[in-house]
């Protein structure tokens, strides 16, 4: 850390250097957040593989790139919005190339106690003001710099102390591929306060193979006794590259759910964070990362136990086919005093075939002795035992092989209370899954 | 519960048992790193040109390099211009040939620690090249092993009778542009043990080195070369102790074993040196790099090391599977207490076919020490078939300490199966309750537990160890749980 110079690429950053976000130039707390951005974007720039978190991902290609922040008018219509949405009949955010979509939108008659708004609008801004910028540390990665310094849209969900929100909120964020090379820095951000309870979808949707880069931050603040169910579907477009940080304060007694399936991008990265500051605080951090082709999917993901009696549990699950690369990386630190920690971390590993790679680092740092925490790491194949098993029953290989990697990949969903939402996701994966390959 | 914390506080308090200087002369470099230095250590042992080359090339590229930050131990930056890089110890005669020539003072201070050189030695079948401080004095049951036709020597003789051997396989596991340490390494290494065992041989004995860090400001800087030729078997075993000190001392050495087609080496360490105070004042810098490459198909290296001593601790005995079918194992126990820094672990290279690993580290921590595990298990693009099995776990007493696992796993070939699990807990209430209830004191309880804790690694280490690893277990935890 001592030759920042090493670690760091200044160069990488030159896609960004003379742009300016539009939003939100007379807000004063703003502006002045983004100047401290700014300061810290040209400190760090973007991460070169000298940098241990980029050591597997390289930015290369990224920097490559000439990107614009202005996108030309996209059309979707109505009919094709429901098409890609996972479920029907919910409140529903739709982003359209970076810019909300008032009319795609379906926020009419909220729940009482329950408020989304567009980061964009001046009530957005305003839910957002007390908690924008404190689940992330833009001191410590640049692409959070750079997303604080540029963020122009988003959603800001706030839910009322002790209300539970029935309906699933969806937000569709959709690449049209109108503007080729589009770049946008969404920031969204999730209020939930004491005993209150509520489920969101982030949806990443890109309808061509047009080269686009979504830079996206989502914070989360959970209260006593919370309950945040959060599951990310990312279906970027062969081109894309997803860059998302996922961060999250949980208050005592709250409860985080989130599952990160990552199916699509050229090159996307998930950076997930829970900080438990509470005590009795939970979190269930599940991932599934399907790539083939090139693709290059990393994933890190960070769990603080700060204080005694939090519990936590990951797994994240990654199917390799062609020449594709995973990289996983999960940190679990248990800070000093947090006694009777519990915290348990998997990721498993299916490699299809020659010529993909998986950098697979489970970390465990602890500095509190009355701690349960184990974790695993597995890479291998299709056991041949399972597959004689199928065959024998008269499956042909394809079929067999189909529905062997379908079976470890769903297990991701397992953890997810609500069944209309693990049957979307798993036809989303069965699809993906045609013929035993990814 | 009073008078058993009072029990504990006794055995933690106790002092460093083995810290006793001898006090003979030494014949000492003044402190400082020059590539005057280095020609001077060549030019004291009557080197060849072609090592002495070798050294210059290893100190050239280390002045290139930056002192490396990426483990998880924090110490004071260190000054290698203020290291003596050269003692020995004075000769009353030219070379001792037998043991009544070496030094009194020497053999009492081995009684002392323990070590079996003399008729004990024999007794218990172990042949010891003793390293006192730089300088190999003392060789037994050399006639024995040279009628096998197996050379065990140290390496500055080995320098000088068996030159091409040298040249061939020195720097050919570990290069001097490895790393920091091992470049200094190479550059100024003094002496170390050099051992080969022909084709089809089985070294008889259990072949044992002491290392010891004696005079004080010393930086010993070993090297050690073991090559086992086609269908050889050797077992070497190296074990530490070194006497207190205030200053911290630096000890940076290369071990590099060869092993040829279907042959085996076992290396076995019990490390023992002065860990400091409690306070973490002085102690030993271990900075050590030991490689293994399996050359040849079948091969099979196997490292077992036993960790209690230094200050800071930071090693990785790794092997390179370069045969098809060629195992490697490592089984590791860090014991960390007081103020001592442990980042250890190893790594795997998979390049042949069919090749297999297994990592066991059993990290135990107490008091304010932090004990980290790093290990790498590489699966290449051809390596067909690779397996990999590896579990750490760690045992924390005290709620001041640290116990961390990085283990890196990078695999480009869809056929390799690698596992990784790793476990933390504490010794339960429940586990002491039981002993207790049936008798045992809370040290012998704790002793048991642990002990019971490292048995997969214990029972690996050749019998003239275990004893003495066993009660270093004991003697570093006792009293770490109250």
């Amino acid at each position: 850390m001592k030759m920042p110079s090493k670690k760091t690429l200044t160069d990488l950053a030159t896609p960004f250097a003379n742009v300016t976000a539009d939003l939100g130039q007379h807000v004063a707390w703003l502006k002045s957040l983004r100047l401290k951005s700014l300061v810290q974007f040209n400190k760090q720039g973007l991460p070169s593989n000298k940098h241990e978190d980029w050591k597997y991902t390289s930015l290369w290609s990224l920097s490559q790139q000439e990107f614009t922040h202005k996108a030309e008018e996209s059309d979707v219509s109505a009919e094709q919005c429901d098409q890609l949405a996972l479920l029907n009949d919910n409140y529903r955010v739709v982003i359209i190339d970076g810019i909300f979509s008032a009319q795609l939108s379906q926020l009419d008659n909220l729940q009482d106690g329950l408020t989304i708004n567009p980061l964009s609008t001046e009530e957005g801004l305003a839910k957002a003001q007390p908690d924008l910028g404190r689940q992330i540390d833009i001191t410590k990665a640049g692409f959070n710099a750079l997303n604080t310094l540029l963020m122009n849209e988003g959603f800001v969900i706030t839910v009322d102390s002790g209300v539970q929100i029935e309906k699933t909120i969806e937000v569709i964020v959709i690449n049209t591929g109108t503007t080729p090379n589009l770049a946008t820095h969404l920031r969204n951000v999730i209020v939930m306060a004491d005993n209150s309870q509520a489920t969101v979808i982030e949806h990443y949707i890109g309808l061509t193979d047009n080269v686009s880069l979504t830079n996206v931050v989502t914070e989360a603040v959970l209260a006593t006794n919370a309950e945040l169910n959060h599951y990310k579907l990312q279906q970027e477009s062969s081109n894309a590259f997803h860059i998302a940080t996922l961060a999250a304060k949980q208050g005592s007694k709250s409860q985080w759910k989130t599952n990160n399936i990552s199916l699509g991008a050229k090159l996307a990265r998930n950076d997930v964070h829970s900080q438990l500051l509470g005590q009795q605080s939970h979190v269930v951090m599940d991932g599934l990362y399907l790539a083939n082709n090139e693709q290059h999917i990393d994933n890190h993901t960070r769990i603080d136990h700060t204080v005694a009696n939090t519990t936590s549990e990951e797994l994240y699950k990654g199917v390799l086919d062609d020449k594709s690369h995973a990289v996983f990386n999960g940190k679990v630190i248990v800070h000093k005093d947090a006694q009777k920690t519990d915290a348990n971390q998997q990721n498993q590993n299916l490699l299809i075939s020659r010529g993909c790679e998986i950098d697979t680092k489970p970390e465990m740092e602890i500095y509190a002795d009355d701690v349960k925490c184990a974790h695993g790491s597995t890479v291998g194949q299709i056991n041949e035992d399972h597959l004689f098993f199928l065959r024998a029953r008269g499956l042909d290989e394809v079929s067999a092989r189909s529905l062997l990697t379908y079976a470890f990949a769903v297990d991701v969903l397992n953890r997810i209370p609500s069944e209309e939402i693990r049957q979307a996701l798993s036809a989303v994966i069965e699809q993906r899954l045609p013929q035993g390959g990814v | 519960m009073a008078e058993e914390q009072q029990q504990i506080d006794d055995v933690l308090e106790s002092d460093y048992q083995a810290g006793f200087v001898t006090d003979i002369e030494a014949e000492s470099l003044p402190p400082g790193l020059s590539e005057e230095t280095v020609r001077e250590i060549s030019r004291i042992k009557g080197e060849p040109e072609f090592l002495l080359e070798w050294r210059l090339q290893a100190f050239r590229h280390w002045l290139t390099l930056e002192t490396p930050e990426w483990a998880h131990v924090n110490y004071p930056e260190i000054d290698y211009q203020d290291i003596s890089y050269y003692s020995a110890p004075k000769k009353k005669t030219d070379g001792p040939k037998s043991l009544d020539e070496v030094d009194p003072e020497l053999l009492r201070t081995y009684e002392k620690l323990g070590v079996p050189l003399d008729e004990r030695a024999r007794l218990a079948g172990v042949a010891v090249d003793a390293v006192f401080d730089s300088v190999s004095v003392a060789n037994t049951f050399q006639d024995k092993l040279a009628e096998e036709g197996i050379l065990f020597m140290p390496f500055s003789k080995a320098v000088h009778e068996h030159p091409e051997l040298v040249k061939k396989y020195l720097g050919s596991v570990v290069s001097y542009k490895d790393n920091f340490y091992a470049a200094l390494n190479s550059a100024v290494f003094s002496d170390g043990s050099f051992v080969y065992i022909p084709k089809g041989t089985r070294c008889p004995m259990e072949l044992s080195t002491y290392f010891r860090i004696n005079a004080a400001n010393t930086g010993q800087f070993e090297r050690t070369l073991i090559i086992a030729d086609d269908d050889a078997y050797v077992s070497y075993l190296e074990g530490c102790t070194a006497p207190m000190r205030d200053e911290n001392q630096l000890h940076a050495a290369v071990v590099e074993l060869v092993a040829h087609d279907r042959a085996e080496i076992k290396y076995s360490t019990v490390q023992n040196w002065y860990p400091g105070d409690e306070n973490g004042v002085g102690g030993i810098f271990n900075f050590v790099t030991k490689r293994a490459a399996c050359r040849g198909e079948s091969s099979k290296v196997s490292w077992t090391q036993v960790e209690t001593g230094s200050a800071i601790t930071w090693k990785y005995p790794s092997v390179i599977l370069q045969g098809d079918n060629s195992v490697g194992e490592f089984y590791s126990v860090a014991v960390t207490n007081n103020m001592q820094q442990a980042d250890t672990g190893t790594k795997m290279v998979h390049l042949g076919k069919n090749t297999s690993s297994t990592i066991i580290s059993k990290g135990i921590s107490a008091g304010r020490s932090q004990n980290a595990y790093r290990g790498l298990v590489r699966v290449g693009p051809n390596a067909e078939n690779a397996r990999n099995y590896t579990e750490c776990d760690s045992l924390l007493m005290g709620d001041q300490c640290g116990a961390h696992t990085f283990p890196y796993i990078e695999v480009k070939n869809p056929t390799a199966q690698v596992e990784h699990e790793a476990s933390t807990s504490k010794i339960s209430e429940d586990q002491l309750f039981y002993c207790k209830q049936r008798g045992l004191d809370v040290e012998d309880a704790v002793s048991m537990i642990v002990n019971g804790f490292c048995k997969q690694v214990m029972r690996q280490l050749p019998m003239e160890f275990a004893v003495e690893a066993q009660n270093l277990l004991g003697l570093s935890l006792e009293g770490s749980v109250g």
